[in-house]
């Protein structure tokens, strides 16, 4: 019903039933994929930021599904289950869709590596901006290793996340048709 | 249903937003300050959330053992043989571990030792870590119900994984000794020196407040000195691995990002640490207070 707020181009209706929570659940998935304890060496330090993607492709597709109060819920929710400071999940997640929805014309119709070049862009600003962010908190110079392999990482599994989030949208959402048209 | 203007609605949707955003900013810096301030709502999220992680964490742990049992049977046959030297090591290293307890026994008679506490173990599964976030801590499936409380130790059969930071009903949170607010009383086995072992986010915790380091080699057995009260004595935390511009640091004995079953250790001391300290009087951190301070007032059985 709100779908026409957003955006110029109206954005498709949603197919039907509770298709219109596809976005919100398959961003609280991806939140609780990084938090399962896999046991593989380091993964914990180095998880890739898994909701970031979803968070990224949802903006750039339909943006009306994912909305800030969502994404404000799923980042607490992450920081009171990590044992993170309360306020940084959603800060995150909140900044990173208000950058995309400002460059979200850049993105929509593009080729997928410029995509994936736009997500290297926010996902390099995203991580580096956490680090920074807890290097003041804890006014300290923290040792970036970490944030730079997880962020090579992150960038690295992004084309299967796009590729399963893209597959998800056109058989629970759009429907064929509509995908090819973006 | 209210009808709103159109305008009033876009003006809604557009400072929703930027209006987050700012008490996103406005939790950090509130969480910063005050870090008891979401404490209830951690361990009440915790306790909500343990049952679907604990469902969602099996399977993983199934996947795994089925890996490692293929694994096992692709090298079996190296294994065993492996096995039977390692047994015959050990069999010795027995005799000599039984011939040592009998005569510490007799000595610990003769000299009227004090017996140190009995520790008892409860067993609690890892459902859930801390996955990226600038913290090290892991989720277990076990909180105040299963008889746990807060600073309690938790190890594995390899040593010291850390301590219980928040324990609600049914699921409490470890403190890993990696991150950056875990400070653990240690001591230098063999040269007795004494320390405080500082996680930095980083896999290798350093050594502070080192009494004597031009004693301390790399190779050197880091162990708990029980100082404090808190933890028991002896646990193994891990090795000094590195020496390099004069900050010592330890490699744990136990691969913290492989843990899968943990043992929490009620050592009877918990209920002598100071409950979670008022904002006002204490702003610093909570991680820091509760290891230390106001407990060396406890009669320490040694």
């Amino acid at each position: 019903m709100a779908i026409r707020d957003f955006t110029a181009p109206a954005l498709p209706r949603v197919n039907g039933g509770a298709a219109w929570l596809v976005p919100v659940l398959t961003t609280i998935i991806a939140s609780l994929l990084t938090i399962l304890p896999l046991r593989i060496p380091g993964y914990a330090a180095l998880t890739p930021a898994l909701a970031l993607m979803a968070v990224y492709h949802w903006t750039i597709y339909r943006p009306d599904l994912l909305p800030a109060l969502a994404l404000f819920a799923i980042g607490i929710g992450e920081d009171l289950l990590t044992g993170g400071l309360v306020g940084v999940g959603p800060l995150t997640l909140l900044v990173t869709r208000a950058v995309v929805l400002r460059a979200r014309r850049h993105f929509v119709g593009r080729s997928f590596p410029s995509v994936w070049a736009g997500f290297t862009m926010i996902a390099g600003g995203a991580l580096l901006g956490l680090w920074a962010l807890h290097c003041l908190l804890e006014v300290s110079l923290l040792n970036p290793r970490n944030t730079v392999f997880r962020l090579v990482l992150t960038i690295a599994v992004f084309p299967v996340a796009s590729f399963l989030l893209g597959r998800i949208q056109r058989a629970l959402i759009d429907g064929p048709r509509l995908m090819r048209r973006h | 249903m209210i009808r709103l203007s159109p305008q009033f609605r876009a003006a809604v949707q557009r400072s929703t937003l930027p209006a987050l955003i700012l008490l996103s900013g406005a939790m950090v810096v509130a969480a910063k300050t005050d870090q008891t301030m979401f404490e209830g709502l951690r361990t009440g999220i915790g306790d909500v959330a343990a049952p679907v992680l604990d469902i969602v964490s099996r399977p993983l742990g199934a996947f795994e053992a089925a890996a490692g049992q293929v694994r096992g049977f692709l090298g079996v046959y190296q294994e065993n043989r492996r096995l039977e030297e390692d047994n015959q090591r050990l069999l010795q290293w027995q005799q000599v571990a039984l011939k040592l307890t009998t005569e510490n026994r007799q000595l610990q008679g003769l000299l009227k030792v004090v017996p140190d506490r009995a520790m008892s173990y409860v067993t609690a599964r890892v459902i859930a870590n801390s996955g990226g976030a600038y913290v090290r801590t892991v989720m277990v499936n076990a909180g105040a119900d299963n008889g746990l409380a807060r600073g309690q130790a938790t190890i594995t059969g390899d040593g010291l994984v850390g301590r219980l930071t928040e324990v609600g009903s049914r699921a409490a949170r470890v403190l890993l000794i990696t991150d950056l607010n875990s400070r653990i009383p240690v001591k230098i086995e063999g040269s007795h020196t004494s320390a405080v072992l500082a996680g930095d986010n980083s896999e290798r915790p350093r050594l502070l407040y080192v009494g004597t380091p031009e004693s301390v080699k790399i190779g050197d057995r880091v162990v708990t000195s029980g100082e404090g009260g808190v933890f028991p004595p002896d646990l193994p935390v891990g090795m000094v691995s590195a020496t390099d511009g004069g900050i010592l640091r330890v490699e744990p004995f136990v691969e913290l990002s492989q843990l899968g079953y943990v043992l929490v250790v009620d050592y009877g001391l918990s209920a002598s640490l100071p409950q979670p300290v008022l904002p006002q009087a204490r702003p610093g951190r909570r991680a820091k207070v509760a290891s230390s301070e106001e407990t060396p007032t406890q009669p320490i059985a040694r």
